[in-house]
C-alpha cells in the first residue's frame, strides 16, 4: 500500500504547498493589534468599490474566516443547543415536581448569558471579516437577502429580551407562574430557532442556489431562501444542536465529577452526566435519518455535488466520519453500561453477556461502516486484487452494507438505554410478559428486515435501493423506537425496584468518556462543515459565483483535520472559559456564611448573572438533604 | 519537508504532550486538557494516513466574440452560458425529470421561433403558461421565471442570441442567427463577455438528466 506521502500525482498533495498559512497563526494575533489589516486594496474609493477580494497576509483570508466561522458555529450551536436542554430539564421538574431538573436547567441557563454575547462576539467578528474579505460575494447575497436580515436582527432582539426575561425572573416566575416561566422558555426556543434558520438559508443558497423571479425584495428573498437543501439542512442542525448541547453539558458534568472533592458533588455531576447523555444520545439516535435526507436532497439537486461528496474527492471524509461517530456510537454506549454496572449494583452480572454481545455488534458495524469503497493499492497489489475492490471488503465499502450496519448501531444503541431504563427493576403488571414477548419479537423481525433489506440491496438498481429500501430500513428502526419507548415507559411505570440506583459512584473513567463524546460531537460538525463547503468545490454560490481567488481549491483532509482539530481544541477552551467565568460567583457565595441569605425571601432580590440566588441555594440544599 | 510530514510531526507532538501530562500532571483539570490533545492529535494523525487529495479549480475558460467564425461557435458558445452564467439549467432540463421545477426545454428550439424566445427571456409574464403534464387541473411553476437581461443574471444580447442558438442547434433545427447580427447587436466591449464556463456543475447535472 502506499502512503500519503507517496501519492505523488498532481491531483494530489498540490493543495497541501500551498498551506502554509496553518503554521502562520501567530501572524494573526499580531494582526488583529495592527491599526490597519494590511488590505491589498488601497487608494480611491472607486477602486475599493471594484475589489473583489481581500486578502490578510501569512494567515490568509479563506484560513481566518475558517477559524472564525467554526469557532461561531460552535458556539451558536451551544447557545442554540443548551436552551433546548434548559427547557426540557425545566419542564420535566415543573412535570415530576424534582427541584433537582430545574436547578439543573437553571445551572446552564446562567451560562447562556455569557456564552450568548461570546457568540455574538465572534458573529461581528465573522460579519466584518466577511464585508472586507469578500466584498464581491457579500454584495451579491446583500442584494438578494437584504430583508431577511432585516427579520434576522428582529429575531436577534426578540431572542435577546426573551433571554433577560427567562433567567433574570427565573426566581420570580416560580409556583404559579412557573407556566408563564416555561412559556418564555419555549419563546426562546422559537426565536433561536428562527436565528438559526435565517442564516441557514444563505449558506444553502451558496450550495444549493435557485433562480431568483421577479418580485418586491421581500418577496425575492423569500424565493432565495426556500431553496432545496433549507429545510433538510434546518432539521440536521436543530437535532444536532440538541446531541450538542446535551453532549456539553455530559463534559462539563464529567468536568466536575473528576474535579469534585465531596460526595454530594460527586453524586450531583454523575446525574448531571446521565442526564446530559441521556439527551446527546436520544438527539443522536434520528441524526443519520436527517443526515440521510439532507444527502438525497443534495443528490436530488445535482448529481455531481453528490458524487463530489460521497464518491469524489470527499469520499475519504465519510471514513473519517465513520470514525468519529463510530467512537461516540461507543463512548455513549460505554458510558450507559458503566451505569449499569456501577450504579445499579448486582445487575453486572446480569447484563454482561448481553453487553458483550452488543459490544461485538458495535464493532462490526463500525468495522463494515469504516470499510473504504476503494483501497489505495499500488499496480502490484491492484492486480492481485482484481482492481482496486478489495474481493471480500469490498462488498461492505458500498452504500447499501453502510446504511445497514448505520441502522443496527441506532438499534444497538435505543437498546442499552432501554436496558439501563430497565435495570433494577421489577416489572409488576399482568401483562409485562406479553409485553417484553411482543418487544423480543419486534426486534429480531426488525433487526432481520433490516439486515435482508441490506444484502437485498446488492442486487437491485441504486435508484430502488435509495427510494425504497433505505427508506424502509430506516422506518423499521424509527418503529422499533416509537414502539419501545411507550410500552417500556408504561411497564416501568407499575414496575418495582429491586435495587436503589446510587449515584457518585462511577469511575474516573466515566468522566473521560463523557469529555470524549463532547470531543466527537465538536469534531464531527467541524468535519461536516468543511464537507459541505468543499461540496462547492470552486464555487462560492454553486454554478452561479465562481470563487476566483487564490484561495479557490479545497484543502485535503489532513491539512483540514489539523485545522479542525485546532478549531476544536480552541473551541473547548472558549466553553471551559465561559463555565469558568459562570461559576465564579457560586464559588464566591459558596465561601459566604448562609446564615443573612437563608432570611431573604424567595423572589425578593433578582438573579445575578454568574451568581445563584438564595431560592437555587435552598433547592440545593433541598437536593442535598434529598441524596442523605 | 513535506507539509504532510510537518503535519504528522506536530500531531505526534502534540499526542505525545498529552501522553506526558496524563502520566505525570496530577491536575486533573490538566489532565483532561492533556486527554483532549491526545484524541485531538490522533485524529489528526489518522487524517494524514488517509489519500491527500486537494480539489483544484480548473482554469477560467474565456470567449470573445471575434473568435466566432461561424453558427456553431455560437451555439457552443450558448451551451456554455445555459449551462453556468445564463443558470437556465437550474430550474430547466432537457429531457423528462422529476426535479425539473420548470417546462422541458427538449426540442423548444424547433417548435418557438427565434423572436417568441427572446420575448420569453426578456419579458417572462408577457404571456402566463401552466403546468398541464399531469393531466390534471394546470398548475403554475414552482419557479418563476426571471427577466434574463436583469440583474442578477444580467445576459447581454449577444450572450441571449446564443443561448438561442444553442437551443436551436439541440432541438435539430438549422440555426437561424447570424453571426453578423451578433456583431451587430453587440453594444458592450468584447472583454464583457468573457465568463467563467468551464466544468460548470450545472451542465454535468443536466447531461445526467438527458442520459437519464
Amino acid at each position: 500500500m502506499k502512503s500519503a506521502g507517496q501519492l505523488g500525482p498532481a491531483t494530489v498533495v498540490q493543495g497541501m504547498n500551498r498551506m502554509s498559512g496553518f503554521l502562520k497563526l501567530a501572524s494573526f494575533f499580531a494582526l488583529l493589534f495592527l491599526p490597519a489589516l494590511a488590505m491589498a486594496a488601497g487608494g480611491a474609493e472607486i477602486q475599493a468599490m471594484s475589489v473583489e477580494y481581500r486578502d490578510v497576509p501569512g494567515i490568509g483570508s479563506r484560513n481566518l474566516v475558517w477559524i472564525v466561522a467554526q469557532q461561531h458555529l460552535l458556539l451558536a450551536g451551544f447557545v442554540l443547543g443548551v436552551p433546548i436542554f434548559a427547557w426540557i430539564c425545566e419542564l420535566v421538574g415543573w412535570k415530576t415536581k424534582e427541584p433537582r431538573y430545574d436547578k439543573l436547567a437553571k445551572e446552564f441557563t446562567k451560562l447562556l448569558t455569557s456564552a450568548y454575547a461570546t457568540t455574538a462576539l465572534f458573529g461581528g467578528i465573522l460579519l466584518f471579516l466577511l464585508i472586507g474579505l469578500y466584498p464581491k460575494l457579500m454584495a451579491y447575497l446583500t442584494d438578494m437577502f437584504f430583508p431577511s436580515f432585516l427579520v434576522y436582527c428582529l429575531l436577534f432582539l426578540l431572542e435577546t429580551a426573551t433571554l433577560y426575561m427567562y433567567w433574570y425572573g427565573w426566581d420570580y416566575m416560580q409556583g404559579n407562574k412557573k407556566a408563564f416561566h416555561l412559556f418564555l422558555g419555549f419563546l426562546l426556543n422559537l426565536f433561536a430557532l428562527g436565528i438559526m434558520a435565517v442564516p441557514n438559508s444563505w449558506a444553502t443558497f451558496q450550495a444549493s442556489p435557485v433562480v431568483v423571479g421577479d418580485g418586491d425584495a421581500w418577496a425575492r428573498a423569500w424565493m432565495a431562501m426556500q431553496n432545496p437543501t433549507w429545510m433538510p439542512v434546518n432539521i440536521h442542525r436543530l437535532i444536532a444542536n440538541v446531541v450538542l448541547g446535551g453532549f456539553i453539558v455530559g463534559a462539563y458534568a464529567g468536568i466536575r465529577y473528576l474535579l469534585a472533592v465531596s460526595q454530594e458533588e460527586r453524586e450531583h455531576y454523575d446525574w448531571m452526566g446521565y442526564v446530559g447523555n441521556f439527551i446527546g444520545v436520544f438527539g443522536m439516535l434520528p441524526l443519520p435519518f436527517a443526515g440521510y435526507w439532507l444527502m438525497r436532497e443534495v443528490y436530488q439537486y445535482n448529481q455531481q455535488m453528490g458524487i463530489t461528496l460521497m464518491g469524489g474527492f470527499l469520499a475519504w471524509l465519510f471514513i473519517l466520519q465513520a470514525m468519529l461517530i463510530g467512537v461516540l456510537f461507543l463512548g455513549a454506549n460505554y458510558y450507559f453500561w458503566m451505569g449499569i454496572t456501577y450504579r445499579i449494583p448486582g445487575s453486572e452480572n446480569q447484563y454482561k453477556k448481553p453487553i458483550m454481545a452488543m459490544l461485538v455488534v458495535l464493532l462490526l458495524c463500525l468495522g463494515v461502516w469504516m470499510t473504504p469503497h476503494s483501497l489505495v493499492a499500488s499496480l502490484a497489489e491492484a492486480q492481485k486484487m482484481g482492481g482496486t475492490h478489495h474481493p471480500l471488503l469490498g462488498v461492505f465499502g458500498v452504500m447499501s452494507a453502510k446504511m445497514t450496519v448505520a441502522n443496527i448501531m441506532i438499534l444497538v444503541t435505543f437498546m442499552s438505554f432501554i436496558m439501563y431504563w430497565r435495570a433494577g427493576k421489577q416489572e409488576t403488571a399482568v401483562w409485562a410478559k406479553a409485553a417484553k414477548a411482543v418487544m423480543g419479537a419486534l426486534l429480531v423481525i426488525g433487526g432481520v428486515a433490516v439486515i435482508v433489506l441490506g444484502v437485498w440491496g446488492y442486487f437491485v438498481p441504486a435508484i430502488i435501493r435509495i427510494n425504497y429500501f433505505s427508506v424502509a430500513q430506516v422506518l423499521i428502526v424509527l418503529f422499533i423506537m416509537v414502539t419501545f419507548t411507550p410500552l417500556t415507559a408504561l411497564l416501568m411505570k407499575s414496575a418495582k425496584t429491586t435495587t436503589e440506583m446510587v449515584w457518585g459512584k462511577m469511575p474516573i473513567r466515566a468522566g473521560y468518556s463523557l469529555v470524549l463524546n463532547a470531543v466527537m460531537v465538536i469534531l464531527l460538525m467541524s468535519l461536516m462543515g468543511y464537507a459541505r463547503s468543499s461540496s462547492r468545490v470552486h464555487w462560492h454560490i454553486y454554478g452561479v459565483m465562481r470563487d476566483t481567488s487564490e484561495y479557490a481549491f479545497s484543502p485535503a483532509l489532513g491539512y483540514a483535520a489539523a485545522f479542525m482539530s485546532l478549531n476544536t481544541f480552541v473551541y473547548c477552551l472558549l466553553v471551559a472559559f465561559i463555565f469558568w467565568v459562570a461559576t465564579l460567583g457560586d464559588k464566591a457565595k459558596a465561601q459566604q456564611p448562609k446564615g443573612p441569605l437563608a432570611d431573604v425571601p424567595s423572589g425578593a432580590a433578582p438573579a445575578m448573572a454568574g451568581g445563584a440566588p438564595s431560592s437555587s441555594e435552598a433547592i440545593e440544599s433541598g437536593i442535598l438533604e434529598n441524596h442523605k | 519537508m513535506s507539509e504532510v510530514a510537518l503535519l504528522q510531526i506536530i500531531g505526534l507532538c502534540v499526542v505525545g504532550t498529552g501522553l506526558l501530562i496524563l502520566l505525570f500532571i496530577k491536575g486533573m483539570f490538566l489532565r483532561v486538557l492533556g486527554f483532549v490533545a491526545m484524541v485531538l492529535g490522533t485524529f489528526s494523525l489518522i487524517a494524514l494516513s488517509v489519500p491527500q487529495m486537494a480539489s483544484l479549480p480548473p482554469a477560467i475558460e474565456t470567449f470573445d466574440l471575434a473568435e466566432v467564425k461561424s453558427p456553431d461557435d455560437l451555439a457552443a458558445i450558448g451551451q456554455k452560458i445555459f449551462f453556468s452564467k445564463g443558470q437556465c439549467a437550474l430550474c430547466h432540463s432537457i429531457g423528462p425529470s422529476e426535479s425539473s421545477r420548470c417546462p422541458d426545454l427538449n426540442g423548444i428550439g424547433a417548435k418557438l421561433a427565434p423572436d417568441f424566445i427572446y420575448e420569453s427571456l426578456t419579458q417572462p409574464q408577457a404571456y402566463i403558461y401552466l403546468d398541464f403534464r399531469h393531466g390534471t387541473k394546470p398548475e403554475e411553476y414552482p419557479a418563476r421565471m426571471p427577466h434574463i437581461d436583469k440583474d442578477p443574471i444580467g445576459l447581454t444580447k449577444p450572450e441571449i442570441y446564443s443561448v438561442i442558438a444553442f437551443l436551436q442547434k439541440m432541438s435539430g433545427e438549422p440555426i437561424s442567427i447570424k453571426v453578423e447580427d451578433i456583431m451587430e447587436s453587440a453594444q458592450e466591449p468584447a472583454d464583457s463577455l468573457k465568463v467563467a464556463l468551464v466544468s460548470s456543475p450545472l451542465k454535468s447535472q443536466m447531461q445526467n438528466l438527458a442520459a437519464h
